[in-house]
C-alpha cells in the first residue's frame, strides 16, 4: 500500500480536469494582455498615420496638391494666402544634405577606428564619448548654435572655415601627392627613383600649397552676413547624426566577422587596404542603413533648425550656398503652430499637418529601406 | 606601390579614423565647457547690493539688519550722483533754446541707464514692475550698464558704400561745463561701494521662483515641470515597454504577428519628434481630450510613445542576455513560464531594462518638440501634483528656447539661459553616467 504522502504529492501534480482548464485560460488571458499591451506600439503608429493624415487631407482638398510641392511662394497669412512649400522642402533636404556630409565621412571613419583601430582601453574611452554626444538634449545644441557658434560664424566665420580647409586639405594633399609621386615613379628604373619621387612629390605639394593659399585667401574675405544660416545648422545637425551613424556602422562593422580579416591579412594586405578593399564593402550595406538613419534624425530635427537656420522661405542662390538662410519642414510646424492654433480648421492649419505627413512619409520610407538593406545585410552574413 | 607607400597609406588610414574620433571629442568639449563656464555663472557670481534688497524683499531670505547697515553706507555713496542729477535738472532750465533740447534728450538717457544701474532714484513712485524696482543684482551687469552710463553708441556713417563703425563717445563731453559732468567721474570711481558687490552661491537658483519673466529669482517651475514630465512619461512607458519585451522574448513565435510588431516598433522610433508633438495635440488633446487644453498629462502620454521605442529595445537586449540555463533551471524546478519571467527572468535582466530606463529618461527630459503643443507654457508657477492633471507648466527645453529667442530682454538674461541649460544637460549626464555605471557593474559581474 503506497505511502499517503505521496499520494497527497501526485494529486498535486496532476490536475484535475477544471483546474488544468482553468490554468489554460489563465494563460490565455495572461498572454492575450501582453500581446495587446505590446500592440500598443502598432495602435501608437497606426493612430499616427491616421491623425496626421487626416488633418492633412482637408489642406490638400481646399488647395489641391500642385502649389504645395511647386510653388516658393510661402505666405500662410497673406491675403490671399499662398501655401507654396517648395523652399521650405528643398530647406529641409539642404540642411539633411549638410549633415550627411559632415556625419557620414566621419562617423564612417570614426566606426572603423572604433572597431578594427584602436585598442580595447582607448575603445572603452571613446564610446561614453559617443553616448554622451548622443544624450545631449537638442535644444541644448540649438542653444549653442544660436547664441555660440551664429556670433563665432559671423563675426570669424572666414577664419573658422581656412581652419577647416587647411585642417582637412592639406594632410589629405600631402597623402595624395605621395600616393600619385609613387605611381609615377612606378615605371622607371630603380636608380633614378628617389630622385624623380622627390621631384614629383615636391611639384605636387607646392602646387596644393599654392591652390590652398589661393582657396583660403578667397575664404578669408568672406562675409558671412548672418551667422544663423544652412551652414551652422549643417554642422550641428551633422554632430548630432554622428552618434547613430558610428553606432550603426560599428555594429555592421563588427558583424563582418575575423574570418574575412584573417583572410585578407594572410594574404599579405595592410591593415588600411583589407578594411577598404573587404571590410567596408562587405559592410557596406550596413554602412548606408547607417547614413541613412543618421539622415533621418537630421531631417526629423526640430529645434536646432527652428533656432538657428535663420527661417527664411527662399531657395538659397545658388541653391548649394550654405551660407544664406533656410527654413525647413520641422521649424515651420513648430514655428506657425502656435498662430495656427487659433484657426483651427483653415488652411493655414491643415497645411502643418501635410507637412508633418511628408515628413512622416519620407521617414517611413528612409526607415523601409534601412530595415531592408539591414535584413539583407544579416541574412548574407548569417549565411556566410 | 612600393612597401613605404603603402606603410604610410596604412598609417594616414589609421590616423585619419583617430583625426575623427578627436574631431568628435573636440566638438563634445567646444559645446559643453562654454555650457559650463558660463552656465555656473548662474550660480556663482558677485551679486550686489540691490540682490540681497531683491533676495529679502521677494523672498524674505537674509539678514534685514545687516542689510540695513550695508543700504546705509550705499545711500552715502550713491548720494552726490542724485545731488549732481538734482542740480543739473536746475541748471537745465536756465540754459538757451538749442542747447537745453540736446542735453535734455542726452540726460533722459542718462536718467534711464542711471536707473536701471542703481534702481529707482529716492523718493520716486513705486513701479508696478519688479524690473524697476531694483538695479543690476549681478556685478558682472552693473558693469555693462555703467557702461551704457558713462558713453553714448554712435554709428559712424562718414565712409560711403561701408557698413558703419561702432563708436563710443564719453557723455562726459556732451555734458562738460555742466554741473553733471563730476557725477560720472564719481559714478565710475564709486561704482562699488554704491553696489558693494560680494561673491555669493545661489544654490537657490535651482528652487526659487522665477520674478518678473526671469529678470529675478531662480528656474524652480522649469525644473519641477521638467521632473513632472519625464516622471509622467516614465509611468506610461516603462510598464508597457517592459511587458512588450517580455511578450516578444518569451511568448512570441516568430512569424508574420511579430514581424509586423517589429516593424512598426522600429518605425516609431523613426518618427520625427515635433511629428509626436502634432499627434499628441490632434489625439490626446483635441480627439481624447484628456484634458481641455495643453496638460503635464497629454505631454507624458505624448513622450511616453517617444521613448517606448528605446524601452522596448533595451529591455528586450537585456532579457535576452539573461543565460538560457537560468531559465531552464527554473522550469526544470517546477516553475510556471510567469512565475519563472517574475522571480528569475526579470531580476537577472533588471540592470539592463534600468540601463535603458535611465537613458530614455534623459531622452524624455530633453526632448522639446512634442511638448510645444500639448505640454509647455513659457510662465507659471509651479504645480501641485493634481494640477499635472490639467495644467500646463513650464519645462526647462521650452524655457531655454522661449528665452533665448522670444525674450523681450534677451541680453539681460544670458545668465538664466546659461543656467537652464546647464541644469538639463547635468541632469541628461548624471542620468547617463548612472546608465554607464550600471552597465559597468553588469559586465563586471558577467566576467566572474
Amino acid at each position: 500500500m503506497p505511502d499517503s504522502r505521496i499520494l497527497n504529492v501526485s494529486r498535486d501534480l496532476v490536475l484535475s480536469r477544471r483546474a488544468s482548464q482553468i490554468q489554460r485560460l489563465t494563460s490565455l488571458l495572461g498572454r492575450s494582455f501582453l500581446f495587446m499591451v505590446t500592440s500598443v506600439s502598432v495602435l501608437a503608429v497606426l493612430f499616427i498615420i491616421i491623425f496626421i493624415t487626416r488633418d492633412a487631407f482637408p489642406f490638400f482638398q481646399i488647395r489641391g496638391f500642385r502649389e504645395f510641392f511647386t510653388s516658393t511662394h510661402w505666405f500662410p497669412s497673406g491675403n490671399p494666402p499662398e501655401f507654396g512649400a517648395l523652399s521650405i522642402i528643398t530647406g529641409s533636404a539642404l540642411v539633411a544634405m549638410g549633415a550627411a556630409i559632415v556625419a557620414v565621412p566621419l562617423g564612417v571613419l570614426a566606426a572603423v577606428c572604433l572597431s578594427d583601430v584602436l585598442p580595447f582601453s582607448l575603445r572603452q574611452v571613446a564610446k561614453p564619448i559617443i553616448e554622451i554626444l548622443a544624450a545631449i538634449p537638442s535644444v541644448a545644441y540649438g542653444f549653442f548654435a544660436l547664441v555660440i557658434f551664429a556670433p563665432a560664424l559671423q563675426e570669424h566665420g572666414g577664419i573658422i572655415l581656412t581652419v577647416c580647409l587647411w585642417m582637412l586639405a592639406l594632410p589629405a594633399a600631402l597623402l595624395a601627392a605621395t600616393v600619385i609621386s609613387d605611381l609615377v615613379v612606378a615605371g622607371i628604373p630603380t636608380s633614378r627613383r628617389p630622385a624623380m619621387r622627390g621631384i614629383c612629390w615636391l611639384t605636387l605639394v607646392g602646387g596644393a600649397l599654392f591652390a590652398l593659399v589661393q582657396g583660403s585667401g578667397h575664404l578669408l574675405d568672406l562675409t558671412i552676413s548672418s551667422g544663423t544660416n544652412a551652414l551652422n545648422v549643417s554642422i550641428i545637425l551633422g554632430i548630432m547624426a554622428l552618434p547613430t551613424v558610428v553606432s550603426v556602422s560599428e555594429d555592421a562593422l563588427q558583424a563582418v566577422g575575423r574570418d574575412l580579416r584573417e583572410g585578407s591579412y594572410a594574404l599579405g594586405a595592410t591593415r588600411a587596404e583589407t578594411l577598404v578593399k573587404t571590410i567596408i564593402p562587405a559592410a557596406a550595406s550596413g554602412i548606408a542603413a547607417a547614413s541613412i538613419l543618421g539622415i533621418m534624425r537630421a531631417v526629423g530635427e526640430t529645434m536646432v533648425v527652428w533656432m538657428a537656420s535663420g527661417n527664411a522661405a527662399q531657395i538659397p542662390t545658388p541653391w548649394y550656398n550654405l551660407l544664406q538662410p533656410v527654413r525647413t519642414l520641422t521649424a515651420t510646424i513648430a514655428g506657425d503652430m502656435g498662430e495656427a492654433d487659433h484657426v483651427l480648421g483653415s488652411a493655414r492649419y491643415h497645411v502643418l499637418f501635410a507637412m508633418a505627413l511628408s515628413l512622416l512619409l519620407f521617414s517611413f520610407g528612409s526607415n523601409f529601406v534601412s530595415e531592408h538593406i539591414g535584413r539583407k545585410f544579416r541574412s548574407r552574413q548569417a549565411g556566410g | 606601390m612600393e612597401l613605404s607607400t603603402r606603410k604610410t597609406l596604412d598609417r594616414a588610414f589609421s590616423g585619419t579614423g583617430m583625426f575623427s574620433i578627436c574631431l568628435m571629442t573636440a566638438s563634445l568639449l567646444v559645446i559643453l565647457l562654454p555650457v559650463f563656464a558660463k552656465g555656473i555663472k548662474a550660480f556663482v557670481f558677485r551679486e550686489t547690493i540691490e540682490n540681497r534688497k531683491m533676495i529679502l524683499e521677494q523672498f524674505h531670505r537674509g539678514d534685514s539688519a545687516a542689510l540695513d547697515i550695508e543700504w546705509e553706507s550705499a545711500r552715502t555713496a550713491r548720494q552726490p550722483v542724485y545731488d549732481a542729477m538734482q542740480a543739473f535738472r536746475i541748471e537745465l532750465d536756465t540754459l538757451e533754446g538749442s542747447r537745453r533740447r540736446e542735453l535734455r534728450s542726452s540726460f533722459r538717457e542718462v536718467e534711464s541707464a542711471l536707473q536701471s544701474l542703481l534702481g529707482p532714484e529716492p523718493g520716486s513712485t513705486l513701479s508696478p514692475l519688479l524690473r524697476n524696482r531694483y538695479g543690476q543684482t549681478r556685478w558682472d551687469r552693473a558693469q555693462v550698464k555703467l557702461q551704457q552710463v558713462l558713453f553714448r553708441e554712435a554709428w559712424d556713417y562718414s565712409r560711403p558704400g561701408e557698413a558703419g563703425t561702432r563708436q563710443w563717445i564719453p557723455r562726459k563731453q556732451t555734458f562738460a561745463g555742466t554741473r553733471l559732468e563730476p557725477m560720472f567721474d564719481h559714478l565710475e570711481t564709486k561704482l562699488d561701494s554704491m553696489l558693494q558687490p560680494r561673491w555669493t552661491f545661489y544654490w537657490r537658483f535651482l528652487s526659487d521662483d522665477s520674478r518678473d519673466s526671469h529678470l529675478f529669482g531662480g528656474i524652480w517651475p522649469e525644473v519641477l515641470g521638467t521632473l513632472y514630465l519625464t516622471i509622467g512619461a516614465m509611468l506610461f512607458a516603462v510598464p508597457m515597454g517592459v511587458i512588450a519585451a517580455i511578450y516578444l522574448t518569451e511568448y512570441a513565435r516568430p512569424g508574420r504577428v511579430v514581424q509586423i510588431l517589429r516593424t512598426c516598433i522600429s518605425t516609431l522610433a523613426g518618427v520625427p519628434s515635433i511629428v509626436f508633438g502634432l499627434f499628441g495635440l490632434a489625439f490626446f488633446i483635441n480627439t481624447l481630450q484628456v484634458s481641455s487644453s495643453k496638460s503635464v498629462l497629454a505631454g507624458s502620454m505624448t513622450l511616453a510613445l517617444l521613448i517606448l521605442p528605446t524601452i522596448i529595445r533595451a529591455s528586450e537586449e537585456a532579457i535576452l542576455a539573461v543565460p538560457r540555463t537560468y531559465k531552464e533551471a527554473a522550469l526544470s524546478l517546477g516553475s510556471g513560464t510567469w512565475n519563472m519571467i517574475l522571480t528569475v527572468l526579470l531580476p537577472a535582466a533588471l540592470p539592463g531594462i534600468l540601463t535603458g530606463i535611465v537613458i530614455s529618461m534623459g531622452r524624455a527630459a530633453g526632448e522639446t518638440a512634442p511638448i510645444i503643443f500639448t505640454a509647455a507654457v513659457s510662465v507659471g508657477k509651479p504645480l501641485t501634483l493634481l494640477q499635472t492633471l490639467t495644467q500646463p507648466t513650464p519645462a526647462l527645453p521650452w524655457n531655454i528656447y522661449n528665452l533665448a529667442t522670444e525674450h523681450a530682454a534677451v541680453e539681460e538674461i544670458r545668465h538664466v539661459q546659461f543656467g537652464m541649460v546647464l541644469t538639463l544637460v547635468v541632469m541628461v549626464l548624471i542620468l547617463n553616467a548612472t546608465a554607464i555605471a550600471i552597465r559597468a557593474r553588469i559586465a563586471r559581474r558577467m566576467k566572474g
